[in-house]
């Protein structure tokens, strides 16, 4: 018996109509977000669920197509005079926002002024820049000291990316969070709605005005094609798949990698790579502090390392869902390079052992704190633990959730103070293609990712690239800058995964892209 | 028996007053950082600390601690640090799953253990006894998650009864309602049965011994009536406090099954602000959580002098 059919004779007497009328639910994509909602300022939290949020709601400057280039997006396109001390923007015509104000000039020169204070890319460029300023309804421009060649891609990244708030929204301070989520995007935000933790709606915005060209990543025509996004929070994964399996969601994010191969078994449901980037993991060592403020330490623990058991770990035995990444950068952008990698070729415990005990380790204790509550990180750390454990290191392993991770790598004491030696991280691919905004590149000491390295040879490269002429130089850099890391060994790079998404049959449109997004995509 | 009840209700304010204290100290030594959480992977320190001094979370115990009771005694629990909502909306979107489930859940667990546990005291050392006590075992040892997923394979996946997740409110309809709370009361309820079944059955053998028992059946009285009139009125106040207790049981299940069910209930807010070091909304929620369970004890109180008149306060 379906279960349509055993509440079907009381459904007809004891059952109020339904919330939406059947063509309505048709154009309502069931989505179970990969974490839960629960801020809603894209510049206060980094928070990669509010980022998506934010591409909902909000729109772009310029954006990232499939290639990587940057596009205009709100922008009818930009010039630039003076040689290149000075930048011309133009918005498009017809731009509102969910109020259904006009988009202005001053909106989007408070809305940049406001990001530009958190995001990390463009503090290293802000002070190239004089002012930004309005110059009409529709134009504003940057003044530059010197010329930036990289202004746009600051502008349309993907990773914290410069979306536009009306000016009232966006002069709030940017350590503070704003009231409002009104944006100019191609969805509003239903904030009566919103229960967080357990659902987020968002309806399709009749006064959008897309590109005219075709989607590209995250370039070309955002054009909404569903009536209403609706964001379940599903925490248990199990559930989640079940949902899926039975047709009470349409789309989930980010599938449990142990759960693909049931979903891939349904014949109703799709499992691809939706994102255009792979997820990387990262092994950082608190360099403050014996015994990892020894290079020579970092050194043979990298020689043991092997990316292949790491990723096994996270993603399973599917070839195709992970590789390995043996260089600071991203995989298969520009700066990709394994120059210098030979260290983490060598895979060999014994090998490692050996170099441990003529590099002087005497026991010191090594605290590594692993959240268990985020599965992909705690199997890192687990591989990690296990090596150091074969290595004969004198391991303290320290299960916590990431809300305790987070506060405790923010500790400098030693270890017997309560702070640590290893951490693990996973940074998307964006992150890491670029010197500018790799984070855990940054070897400038106590104001250095958490772990603080210091090595000035990897910060005076890191400006060299800043300033290279063009990408010969700038890849020149980039080989010199791997080179240097390997030896220093800010961090060890542990290959990277694929995060499929899985979506039913009936959902179209659906395109890779650097973000999760829900433009252009419909339910038939 | 008024002055009692007032006494009883005044009596809640230190106990509160404390499990604020004990709350707030709780989460103050607790580690964990709501600013290192919301600044993300790609702030400096320097960042993190400028959202510290923009929560408040830089200034003395003391001073918040002050501030926190304040506001709570003219009925303010704050705003939470993530979704910028006040606690009290967040509580009340939150409040009816959680109450559905739980009322379901008992009504549930009581129409089913008390029964069986009167059935199994009075065949005692049958095949039927050993069956109750099996289920009980059994009851007390699987774990509510474990019995939750069987029951979605079975029912939702399966044979496709019933949906997998979520909840729609009552005010949507009672059957869809029940719909979505069948699954999650019965795996919720296991444990809870067991219980009630176990100290029913246990607390009739006892009286089911007693001289008037006895009495009653030399005069003739039938086997219901000496059950459920004579013997189960008598064994009612150790089972009702078995009930009162297993609240506190249903409030640690609720986490749970909320969570395999996707339920969005106060279990599942509580959890996920624990893990994002939400501290008002934990503060609110626990605090709601110590209350009722103290306005459960008095009802139960007031509940023994309804079974026992001899019970006076």
């Amino acid at each position: 018996m379906q279960r349509r059919t055993l509440f079907g004779l009381a459904a007809a007497t004891a059952l109020p109509a339904p919330a939406f009328a059947q063509g309505s639910a048709a154009r309502t994509l069931r989505v179970v977000p990969q974490a839960n909602l629960t801020s809603l300022d894209p510049v206060w939290t980094t928070a990669v669920v509010t980022r998506n949020h934010a591409f909902l709601i909000y729109d772009q400057l310029c954006a990232q197509d499939a290639k990587g280039e940057i596009r205009p997006q709100m922008v009818e396109g930009w010039t630039t005079e003076a040689d290149g001390l000075t930048w011309n923007f133009t918005l498009r015509q017809g731009l509102r926002f969910h109020d259904g104000e006009k988009v202005l000039a001053k909106d989007c020169v408070a809305s940049i002024k406001r990001w530009a204070r958190r995001d990390p890319f463009m503090q290293v460029l802000q002070p190239s820049v004089a002012e930004v300023e309005a110059l009409d309804d529709r134009r504003f421009r940057f003044r530059l000291h010197k010329p930036v060649p990289l202004l746009t891609m600051a502008l349309g990244q993907t990773q914290f990316p410069c979306f536009i708030m009306p000016e009232r929204i966006a002069s709030t301070d940017a350590f503070q969070q704003v009231r409002e989520a009104v944006g100019s995007g191609p969805f509003r935000f239903l904030a009566d709605e919103w229960n967080p933790g357990q659902r987020a709606l968002w309806a399709k915005f009749d006064g959008y005005v897309p590109r005219q060209e075709p989607v590209d990543g995250l370039a070309g025509g955002r054009a909404p094609r569903l009536d209403r996004v609706e964001w379940t929070i599903i925490p248990d994964s199990a559930t989640a798949a079940n949902a899926m399996v039975t047709g009470e969601q349409d789309y989930w994010e980010y599938p449990l990698h142990d759960l693909l191969p049931l979903l891939r078994r349904n014949r109703e449901l799709v499992v691809q790579q939706r994102l255009l980037d792979g997820t990387y993991g990262i092994c950082r060592f608190n360099h403050l502090h014996p015994p990892f403020n020894n290079p020579g330490i970092r050194r043979a623990v990298a020689m043991a390392v092997d990316q292949r058991d790491y990723m096994r770990a996270v993603a399973g035995n599917e070839r195709d869902g992970w590789e390995a990444c043996e260089g600071v950068f991203t995989c298969g952008t520009a700066l990709a390079t394994e120059a210098g990698s030979d260290i983490l070729k060598v895979r060999n415990i014994d090998r490692a052992r050996a170099v441990l005990k003529d590099v002087g380790y005497a026991g010191e204790k090594v605290v590594l704190v692993a959240p268990g509550d985020y599965p992909q990180i705690n199997a890192l750390s687990m591989v990690t633990a296990d090596l150091l454990t074969r290595l004969g290191m004198n391991l303290e392993l320290v299960a916590a959730d990431w809300g305790t991770l987070v506060q405790r790598r923010v500790s400098k004491e030693p270890v017997e103070r309560g702070g640590w030696s290893i951490i693990h991280t996973t940074s998307s691919g964006q992150s890491l293609a670029l010197p500018v905004f790799h984070l855990f590149l940054r070897a400038n000491g106590s104001n250095a990712w958490f772990g603080w390295p210091e090595d000035a040879e990897i910060e005076r490269l890191r400006q060299a690239w800043i300033e290279a002429p063009d990408a010969a130089g700038q890849k020149q850099v980039g080989d010199a800058l791997n080179r240097r890391a390997m030896e220093v060994l800010p961090y060890i790079p542990l290959g990277f995964y694929w995060q499929p998404s899985a979506w039913r049959r009936n959902v179209t449109g659906v395109f890779r892209a650097p973000a999760t997004v829900f433009w252009n995509l419909a339910k038939g | 028996m008024f002055a009692y009840i007032v006494r009883r209700v005044l009596a809640t304010i230190p106990v509160m007053a404390i499990v604020a204290l004990f709350v707030f100290s709780l989460l103050y030594i607790a580690p964990g950082d709501p600013a290192a959480v919301i600044a993300g992977d790609q702030a400096t320190p320097q960042d993190v600390e400028r959202i510290r001094e923009s929560l408040g979370l830089d200034r003395p115990f003391l001073v918040r601690f002050g501030e926190w009771l304040f506001r709570i005694l003219q009925g303010d629990m704050g705003v939470s640090i993530f979704t910028n909502l006040p606690v009290t909306t967040m509580i009340q979107q939150r409040i009816e799953p959680t109450l559905s489930l739980m009322v379901l859940t008992l009504c549930l667990a009581v129409s089913i253990a008390v029964p069986m546990g009167v059935v199994a005291a009075w065949k005692q050392g049958t095949w039927i006894d050993r069956a109750v006590m099996g289920f009980a075992v059994l009851g007390f040892s699987v774990p509510v998650f474990v019995v939750g997923y069987v029951l979605a394979y079975v029912f939702a996946l399966e044979l496709d009864w019933l949906p997998v997740q979520g909840y729609t409110a009552f005010s949507n309809g009672f059957f869809p309602w029940l719909e979505n709370l069948i699954l999650p009361a019965i795996a919720l309820g296991g444990v809870y049965i067991a219980l009630i079944a176990r100290i029913t059955r246990a607390t009739m053998l006892e009286v089911l011994q007693q001289d008037y028992i006895r009495t009653a059946r030399a005069k003739g009285a039938g086997q219901r009536s000496i059950l459920f009139l004579h013997a189960l009125k008598n064994a009612a106040v150790p089972i009702v406090t078995v009930i009162g207790i297993g609240v506190a049981l249903l409030i640690g299940g609720a986490v749970v099954t909320e969570s395999v069910f996707a339920i969005p209930g106060l279990g599942r807010l509580t959890v996920d602000a624990i893990l994002r070091r939400d501290y008002p909304v934990i503060q609110g929620v626990i605090l709601l959580f110590s209350f009722v369970y103290v306005l459960v004890n008095l009802a139960i109180d007031l509940l023994y002098t309804l079974f026992d008149p001899r019970i006076r306060y």
